[in-house]
């Protein structure tokens, strides 16, 4: 279980993360939703390590991390860009970390996690001659040979078109329960982040507007922010595409329940 | 987190000591002796300096010729340029051109002005030719032609590349909206190339400015600054308060030149995506364009083709019978042998010192969490050294190291080519680094690394393209330049481009144009390979442009 208690983050003067305090149990997928600025990256690179803390605590399993430098916290990240190493393929970029900590990951292991994200074909290819689908996946398959013990993606999605974007949908959701992994993702979508986790973590303006599941959000928000600009988006793409396919009310019962 | 900074810091600290040490200290110290007096601190040496109808006549013969050429230069730059791109003259034709043009890079400026010499002098190829002289070569027109040469390849550089930025729909828009020929012209080509037909000018200006080799070979009666500046310093009745203040007072125009080129980059307005244009055709328009590529071909050609055969004949221009023993003689000479072995020593170490230094300076500025500050020092060191000219940086060091454990020493040498051509190598790595993804360091550490596993790993091979690059840039420079180490080669550590300065003082010709030979061909050799290197590895400019150009053709298709 991870615990964030009255995290604070400020930056010359300015305040980004403000008293921020959750919990996320073990192997559940988490979304942090927020518009841009609101410090939702601040917040993974806190989780992560990357960014020190002013105040607040930071445990995890009954071990307070605050002051753990992160390649000690046992965390990994996906960056948005994925951050893959161009002048090593796509085999050598999964198996990177295998030459720091040899055994992390049996060989099975990380043959099982090249099929389940089906990367087999790919292995030998550059990084340049990969799509951007397949880049995710590879960047995937490198962090998860490391066993985080939290993995951390941002923006996993944004850089990918329609259709792969729903299949690597699928594998993360697929990937955490098949290791029991707890997943956050940092998304600025709230379609994305409300069909993806469990629970989604809504921030603005460095301040927690609503925590919880998915239909709770829907169904109660509980600020104006939530109400104005996070349903009422929702609401505009759903009533356009019931327009398109002729407004099906079962398909908005189905969307609904 | 601190932990990855620790070598970051340790490189800023290292590249802010050795410029402190040999360009501050030096400067500072230059800058100082043209202030001492008799009678302690004052202008006094200004006051006699600019009281001197001499050092006047050659400050303002400096600005005249150096004006001048630089307009010509622009000139021709743009219109080389404007007809690479936006003609439909075959591809062979305008990599032919382009090679011409680059030649002069890989010869000492001192070479030119000899080779000009021997094709407009008296007894010169081409007045023998032509069976008159054109013009009186030794002064005002010597000077220019060799200046143009000279600044040519530069200015055609910073035009070429503006070109790629250019947006070329207006092309199409103005031409809907019916604009007259001249009009499009102007409008679309001219217009927006304005900032970089300004720097190409200011470039020039500089580079002729400051330049030693050709005035000294060429210059004739017409006194310029550079060679004002010689004679005070290493002539036979050596003034060095007068020195220093000639250093000084040439810093002024390259301050003033560095400060309106970084004033203007504000107002070049970037088109940053390239844009594909597809040229009309137009007998006329390349007809003429034929010509003007045909014309500046042919004089490079016929300035450069004495270089070829002087060495191989008996006796130019009385035996013009081919003969190896010149070549033969000079090779088997080992006193030259050492020579141009020490140039490659030289130019080798400069070349390795002087990409680690940049490399340094660059992962500080574009890849550390240092302060702000630390990462705009390092900028601000590039800006300087862009600034001093060689010749200013020879006499500086003349007066810090005299007497000093390193005063004729290979190193003091190799120190000061780094630091005279530290600016462009910096600019190309660190442009390089910051395109890089900024997240690797981060994943490397993840993923169990050190940072500097990481550096080595990762960062180190994926830009090994632009290594090659600097390493050629700084090879190929150390291995043409004279103005800084013409004051600081001793006799033991005397390099090929000051040699020929002595072998012109002796009236040793032959001996020059093979030495300069033996250059141009090292030069040509060492760059080729590290092209073919650096291609490997990535693409050179206009390769990336094509393959751009390419992608967004296909990428259009997709969505069909």
């Amino acid at each position: 279980m991870l615990e964030l208690k009255n995290i604070k983050k400020s930056y010359d003067n300015k305040t980004i993360l403000d008293d921020i305090s959750l919990k996320i149990e073990t192997g559940e997928i988490v979304s942090i939703l927020g518009p841009s600025g609101s410090g939702k990256t601040t917040l993974l690179n806190v989780i992560l390590g990357l960014t020190e803390i002013s105040s607040g605590q930071i445990i995890f399993d009954g071990q307070d991390l605050s002051k753990v430098p992160m390649q000690d916290r046992g965390f990994n990240i996906v960056f948005q860009d994925y951050a893959l190493f161009p002048n090593l393929n796509a085999y050598d970029n999964i198996i990177y970390g295998l030459r720091n900590k040899p055994g992390i990951s049996t060989p099975a292991e990380v043959a099982e996690l090249v099929n389940l994200l089906g990367l087999k074909e790919h292995l030998k290819k550059r990084i340049d001659q990969l799509s951007g689908g397949q880049k995710q996946r590879v960047a995937l398959a490198r962090t998860l040979v490391m066993k985080p013990k939290i993995l951390l993606l941002d923006e996993p999605l944004s850089a990918l078109d329609g259709v792969i974007k729903e299949s690597i949908k699928e594998r993360i959701q697929l990937i955490a329960k098949q290791y029991n992994l707890t997943t956050i993702i940092v998304t600025h979508d709230p379609e994305e982040a409300l069909t993806l986790s469990d629970k989604v973590l809504i921030i603005n303006e460095g301040k927690i507007s609503q925590f919880d599941r998915p239909q709770v959000i829907v169904s109660q928000p509980q600020t104006q922010f939530v109400e104005k600009f996070i349903l009422s988006q929702l609401r505009i793409k759903r009533d356009n595409i019931f327009r398109l396919f002729g407004n099906l009310p079962a398909a908005a019962a189905g969307a609904a329940r | 987190m601190n932990r990855k900074s620790f070598e970051l810091k340790l490189c800023f600290v290292l590249v802010c000591v050795i410029f402190a040490v040999f360009l501050g200290l030096p400067l500072g110290n230059l800058a100082l002796k043209s202030l001492q007096t008799g009678s302690g601190l004052g202008l006094a040496n200004y006051q006699q300096m600019l009281g001197s109808e001499k050092f006047l006549q050659a400050f303002g013969n400096s600005f005249v010729i150096a004006s001048s050429e630089a307009l010509i230069t622009t000139v021709l730059a743009f219109f080389l340029a404007y007809g690479l791109h936006m003609t439909r003259l075959p591809h062979k034709i305008k990599e032919m051109l382009q090679l011409v043009i680059m030649m002069p890079m890989f010869l000492p400026s001192i070479t030119y002005g000899f080779a000009v010499i021997y094709s407009f002098g008296k007894q010169g190829l081409i007045t023998r030719l032509l069976d008159t002289q054109l013009f009186p070569i030794y002064g005002f027109w010597g000077l220019l032609i060799s200046y143009i040469i000279y600044t040519l390849p530069p200015a055609f550089l910073v035009l070429y590349n503006a070109f790629f930025y250019i947006d070329k729909n207006f092309i199409t828009v103005s031409k809907i909206m019916g604009d007259s020929a001249i009009r499009t012209f102007l409008v679309t080509s001219v217009r927006p190339l304005t900032g970089s037909l300004l720097a190409a000018f200011i470039l020039s200006f500089f580079l002729s400015f400051t330049d030693f080799g050709i005035p000294v070979s060429i210059g004739g009666e017409y006194e310029v600054i550079a060679v004002e500046l010689y004679m005070q310093m290493m002539g036979a009745l050596p003034n060095f308060s007068s020195g220093s203040v000639i250093a000084v007072m040439m810093l002024i125009p390259s301050v003033i030149s560095v400060a309106l080129l970084r004033y203007m980059e504000k107002f070049n307005f970037r088109y940053n995506k390239l844009s594909r244009y597809e040229i009309q055709r137009s007998l006329v328009r390349d007809s003429i364009f034929t010509v003007f590529f045909a014309a500046v071909t042919l004089a490079f050609i016929s300035v450069f083709a004495i270089m070829f055969i002087v060495p191989f004949v008996k006796s130019w221009p009385y035996q013009p019978v081919f003969t190896l023993d010149t070549v033969r003689r000079v090779l088997g000479d080992r006193a030259l042998l050492d020579i141009y072995i020490n140039s490659l020593l030289v130019a080798g170490i400069t070349a390795v010192a002087g990409t680690v230094l940049c490399y340094g300076a660059a992962m500080v500025n574009a890849r550390s969490d240092l302060h702000r500050y630390c990462k705009v020092i390092m900028d601000v060191i590039a800006m300087v050294t862009n600034t001093v000219p060689g010749m200013v940086l020879g006499v500086a060091f003349i007066f810090v190291f005299s007497g000093s454990s390193l005063q004729n020493t290979f190193a003091i040498l190799i120190i000061a080519n780094i630091l005279h051509f530290f600016t462009t190598p910096y600019l190309m790595i660190k442009s390089s680094l910051a395109k890089m993804n900024e997240s690797w360091e981060t994943t490397g550490l993840l993923m169990g690394d050190t940072w500097l596993k990481t550096v080595i790993k990762v960062v180190i091979p994926n830009s090994k393209a632009t290594i090659y690059q600097m390493l050629s840039y700084f090879f190929v420079n150390a291995m043409v330049t004279i103005s800084a180490v013409v004051f600081l080669a001793g006799a033991r550590t005397m390099v090929i481009t000051t040699k020929i300065k002595e072998l012109q003082y002796f009236e040793k010709f032959d001996e020059v144009f093979v030495l300069s030979l033996l250059i141009f061909l090292t030069n040509i050799v060492v760059k080729t390979v590290f092209d073919v290197l650096a291609e490997k590895e990535g693409f050179p400019l206009y390769k990336k442009v094509k393959k751009l150009l390419k992608a967004k053709e296909y990428s259009d298709e997709k969505f069909c």
